[in-house]
């Protein structure tokens, strides 16, 4: 049996060795091998390239322990390492993003050489960061901006590598967020961006909760995810809802809480 | 005519209607095929054996076949149709067995309790002598008639769900029609059981039994009375359908949502989760066999009613037999009317390809507003043909007139376009407390639409047909209001089964991974579908409400032919040089008896005169010849006249004619003490919203218990069965439905023994004082807390509906989780509690009118045991 290289990257960071097709680890990671019923919210990981991992992570180690089980079924998992794992992986290594739903349903997207889409008509944009660090922030910067800023040296704030995704902020006709988006305390949300709005360069990001709630989160989802550092940036262009009710209606129905 | 000693026992030995139905067929046929008068029947108080039924009568049969005919041809139509792929027919089987298992084993015990009530009524008519004996097997038809209306929806919704998303994949209109018709089925077979039950019984009690049995024949009042009382057998089987139902609903429900749902994240009609079958089977139980059931009841239950006191206006008018046999069969008349225009709006029933939500709404609007027209204009024909009062017609325009504005505010309540709707979906913001106070508030508030309705239209109905000038004309008016607004059942109950036919549908679409444009078209029928079963929420309500009134306005008919039951079961000869015989039967009651009687109890009763000691303007004067007071003049009301009596021309002490003038209405009151001013009658009105709070609660905690039992076995399916999820291993469908089955069957006995001996008892310790006092409450209480459990439900529910719209943050919001909480709450208000109060107020109502002669018979002792009086 192959081994896939997984790297799980929301709500925490692990690299894990799984015998299990991508369709099947993420179910397994949603749902349990003993499900008691209370879900643990959505997974997000991606599969890695093993051959370019390099150094940091002993691969040799996990091919010894990443074995059958004595009744021939696939080892679900073999933690790796479970700690600053995003920033040792090379940005060639990262392969598909596979999301997976509370229930188990899993949709795999692959990063684009489109060109990376930067404000977008939006003034202000709003990102979840996913990982190392957690907290949902407004900003005026473009998304590969954002990620170049927040992992730039030279800042007293910075992180090695950030994964994120880029959040709807609709507004409606009155000048509050849309009415279908389910983020909690909106006036707050809505006082951070007329905040990044009006104070032009001088305050380009501002953080609007240092841990967000994840509720109704794939359908809060606008272009896509986003991984990268200062060198590169990786865009995971999310699909639109007429293709993910056309071809994928399971996932989509599982995702927006059908 | 031949006598058939052994019929009795052919229909206590449970032989098929089919036979019974043979036999009087064979039995009434040849006197039709003689050509004997057509006309009125003449002799209507004399022993005249050869009664005949003029021809216009047979409309009302011939409408119930042509209900059955027309449910036949659609159901046949659907079968016709393919049910899909392999898959869609697996899924399709597993609802159909969930539901055949359930109406198994509902089966089961509803035969037991049939059986012990048979018996019980047999004793109480046969050994008590205070209700006539046929009630007893009229309770089994009755019954009988609408289990039977439930198993054949049941059978035609969970055939039709797959067929209509199979034609939803053609076409919109395909599936619109075929779950429509599949609705109609039901419809059309609840009124065709109904009023064919109905009018067999007539035609064997006018025609056939005084034949078959060598007895007298039974007068109009006499037939409209124990007819009355077979309203009993379906209200029973709807006790079983609805609460029932309601539990199984709900149970499997609450357990899908609760574990599949909110804690599993399984989306809707998911074939993972191991309650979406049990849920799917609850929506054919509850919205389908319930409410077929509860209205089936309703239905019946108005004839009949307003039959009774149609007959009782006509006599007490001193209208001459033609326009009594017309006052009594009106209602039935009106019933066949109904149903030849709801055949007619259920065939014009049809969408386009590109119709809206708004426009398919239209088209089943369209539907029921081309039935009631009809139902006008055939309404004038009958009474202009039976020679009705004019005010009659305007009493069924008012029915017609209740139904609408009862929708319509239901509507108004639960609709997420109204304001009442949307005031509780913007306090979800605040959390779910805020959302459930906000949902009984308004619930609270919105019982004003269908209350105000009622009461003006009783007001009205009661005051144009001559109420305040004479009580019973006011009351039959209210009566032919309940049938009036009954009358397009057919059709309005179409639009309540269509709901679960493409709900259903619009599951096996989604289980069965059909293309996005079905899934679609099989959404947009069920919204629809939601739409219309809360409007039939509010019109089984509504209707429940005024046929309980009309039932209530029958009590005291049935209290004095209970009277009338005993004093002649006590007959006593006269002495050779007496006219008659008085007998003192003790508690103020006395018989009055001619000469002539045979040993038959069915014989005596027409040479008697039952009368009460009462002060009064019309009161008489006779000598009291046997019993305590004998030789005492006392001065008598005249409670019931036989027909011999009548034609007797007997006179009292002063010379005045002893039948001229029966007791009335409030000459009842007055002897029973029927006041405010009685502690009996309000410790009655108070148990009676005792009652409804005490059924609510039941009801809802066997919810409570039958949904916990169902979210352990779905953990436990998930816990033992990982790959339930993973969509490797099968869920157990079968343990889910066993399960519900199992709870709603256990849970409901003891609503059902309460209800069925609250009156009993209430009767026999507070008298018919307390009874009153009993319906009153239940009836009030029971309408206005049925009608804010059903709009606070429905309100909640469309709340979430709203909001997962994509307002308020839409799904996964913080406001759509207490949205999730009210719906949850919501559900066991508006499918359980709600419509098992329709039954409780009509249930208590018929129980009174059944045991009305035990009580008038033996309360007295009782009340004199306890040192009440």
């Amino acid at each position: 049996m192959k081994m896939h290289l997984y790297l799980i990257c929301n709500r925490f960071e692990a690299l894990v060795a799984s015998q299990l097709e991508p369709d099947a680890f993420g179910a397994y990671m949603a749902t349990g091998p003993l499900r008691q019923t209370t879900g643990e919210g959505e997974v997000l990981f991606i599969e890695i390239d093993e051959d370019r991992i390099g150094e940091p992570f002993d691969i040799e180690w996990a091919r010894q322990h990443c074995v059958p089980h004595s009744d021939g079924s696939p080892k679900r998992s073999k933690y790796l390492s479970i700690y600053r794992v995003l920033e040792h992986i090379p940005m060639d290594a990262y392969g598909q993003l596979y999301m997976t739903t509370r229930d188990g349903r899993v949709l795999g997207i692959d990063h684009t050489d489109e060109e990376i889409p930067d404000n977008d008509g939006n003034s202000v944009n709003m990102y979840m960061e996913l990982s190392p660090i957690k907290p949902l922030v407004v900003s005026s910067l473009g998304p590969a901006d954002f990620i170049r800023f927040l992992t730039d040296f030279e800042n007293p704030i910075h992180v090695p590598k950030l994964f994120m995704a880029d959040m709807l902020v609709d507004m409606d006709e009155d000048g509050r967020l849309a009415a279908y988006l389910p983020y909690p305390n909106q006036e707050h949300i809505e006082e951070c961006l007329r905040q990044v709005t009006s104070s032009g360069r001088r305050k380009a990001t501002k953080t609007v909760n240092r841990n967000p709630a994840h509720g109704g989160f794939f359908r809060t989802i606008r272009r896509g995810f986003f991984l990268g550092n200062r060198e590169k940036v990786l865009y995971y262009p999310f699909p639109d809802k007429a293709t993910l009710d056309e071809h994928h209606h399971k996932w989509w129905r599982s995702a927006s809480l059908g | 005519m031949p006598r058939i000693p052994y019929f009795p026992r052919l229909l206590s030995e449970g032989a098929s209607m089919k036979a019974f139905l043979l036999l009087l067929i064979l039995l009434v046929l040849p006197q039709l095929a003689a050509g004997q008068d057509a006309g009125v029947a003449e002799g209507l108080y004399e022993a005249d054996p050869a009664r005949t039924l003029p021809w216009w009568w047979f409309f009302a049969p011939l409408s119930a076949l042509l209900a059955l005919l027309s449910a036949f041809l659609f159901y046949r139509g659907i079968m016709k149709r393919s049910e899909g792929n392999e898959r869609m027919q697996e899924i399709a089987s597993y609802v159909r067995q969930g539901a055949y298992a359930y109406l198994r084993r509902q089966y089961y015990v509803v035969g037991i309790f049939f059986a012990v009530v048979f018996l019980l009524l047999l004793l109480i008519s046969l050994g008590l002598n205070v209700q006539h004996y046929l009630v007893a097997f009229a309770f089994l038809t009755g019954g009988f008639f609408s289990g039977l209306a439930g198993f054949f929806g049941m059978k035609t919704a969970t055939s039709s769900a797959a067929r209509t998303a199979c034609a939803a994949e053609k076409s919109l209109d395909g599936g619109l029609r075929i779950a429509f018709r599949a609705g109609s089925v039901m419809g059309l077979t609840v009124v065709g059981l109904a009023l064919l039950d109905n009018t067999m019984w007539f035609l064997y009690l006018y025609l056939v039994h005084h034949q078959l049995l060598g007895v007298e024949p039974m007068n109009l009042e006499t037939i409209a009375m124990v007819m009355l009382c077979f309203g009993i057998g379906a209200s029973s089987q709807a006790l079983f359908a609805r609460v029932g139902g309601g539990i199984f609903t709900k149970a499997a429900d609450v357990g899908a949502d609760l574990v599949g749902k909110v804690e599993a994240g399984i989306p809707e009609d998911d074939p993972r989760n191991p309650a979406t079958i049990a849920d799917n089977v609850g929506d054919n139980v509850g919205d389908v066999a319930g409410m077929g059931a509860d209205l089936y009841e309703s239905y019946a239950g108005a004839i009949l009613a307003a039959s009774a006191l149609g007959v009782a206006a006509a006599v007490n008018m001193g209208h001459g037999v033609d326009t009594v046999f017309a006052f009594m069969v009106a209602p039935a008349m009106l019933a066949a009317v109904g149903i030849a225009a709801s055949v007619i709006g259920i065939l014009t029933v049809r969408g386009r390809e590109d119709a809206s939500m708004g426009a398919l709404l239209k088209t089943l609007d369209r539907g029921v507003h081309v039935a009631a027209v009809l139902v006008i204009i055939g309404a004038v024909g009958v009474v202009w043909a039976l020679g009705l009062p004019w005010s009659v017609l305007f009493a069924i325009i008012i029915g017609l007139m209740l139904g609408i504005v009862i929708g319509k505010g239901t509507e108004r309540a639960t609709a997420a376009e109204y304001r009442p709707t949307r005031t509780i979906a913007e306090q979800s913001s605040t959390g779910p407390a805020t959302l459930i106070i906000a949902g009984i508030a308004e619930g609270m508030l919105s019982v004003w639409i269908p209350i105000l309705a009622v009461c003006g239209g009783m007001l009205v109905a009661f005051g144009i047909s001559g109420g305040f000038t004479d009580v019973l004309a006011g009351l039959y008016g209210i009566g032919i209001a309940a049938v009036g607004m009954l009358s397009t059942l057919g059709l309005t109950l179409a639009t309540d089964a269509y709901g679960p036919v493409s709900d259903n549908a619009g599951g096996i679409a989604e289980m069965t991974d059909m293309p996005k444009h079905v899934r679609e078209r099989t959404d947009m029928l069920d919204a629809l579908g939601n739409t219309t079963a809360a409007i039939g929420k509010g019109f089984a309500i509504g209707s429940a409400a005024l046929t309980a009134l009309a039932l209530l306005a029958s009590y005291v008919e049935a209290v004095r032919i209970g009277m009338h039951r005993e004093v002649a079961a006590a007959y006593v000869a006269p002495a050779e040089d007496q006219p008659y015989a008085v007998r003192d039967l003790g508690y103020g009651k006395f018989g009055i008896y001619l000469p002539g009687a045979s040993g038959h109890v069915d014989s005596r009763k027409h040479f008697t005169l039952s009368a009460f000691e009462s002060p009064g303007e019309h009161t008489r004067l006779v000598e009291v010849t046997h019993g305590r007071r004998a030789g005492e003049t006392v001065e008598l009301f005249i409670a019931e006249t036989g027909s011999q009596a009548r034609l007797a021309g007997l006179e009292d002490a002063e010379g005045n004619s002893l039948a001229a003038r029966r007791a009335m209405l409030k000459d009842f009151m007055h002897y029973f003490d029927v006041t405010l001013t009685n502690p009996r009658v309000l410790v009655g009105v108070f148990l009676g919203v005792l009652m409804v709070f005490l059924f609510s609660s039941l009801t809802m905690m066997a919810v409570g218990r039958a949904a916990s039992a169902m979210v352990s076995e779905v953990r436990r399916q998930f816990r033992e069965k990982p790959g339930i999820m993973l969509g490797t291993d099968k869920p157990d469908y079968a343990r889910c439905v066993a399960i519900s089955t199992a709870g709603a069957q256990r849970e409901m006995v003891l609503p059902a023994v309460l209800a069925l001996c609250v009156p009993i008892l209430t009767g026999l310790l507070l008298g018919v004082g307390g009874v009153m006092g009993l319906l009153v409450g239940t009836l009030t209480a029971g309408f206005a807390v049925a009608v804010f459990m059903a709009n606070a439900g429905g309100a909640w529910d469309n709340a979430k509906k709203y909001v997962e719209a994509g307002n308020l943050g839409g799904k996964g919001s913080e406001a759509h989780k207490a949205t999730v909480v009210g719906d949850t709450v919501g559900d066991p208000f508006k499918d359980t509690s709600g419509p098992s109060l329709n039954i409780l107020i009509k249930l208590t109502s018929i129980v009174s009118i059944v045991v009305a002669g035990l009580i008038v018979k033996y309360s007295p002792m009782v009340s004199q045991f306890l040192g009440m009086g």
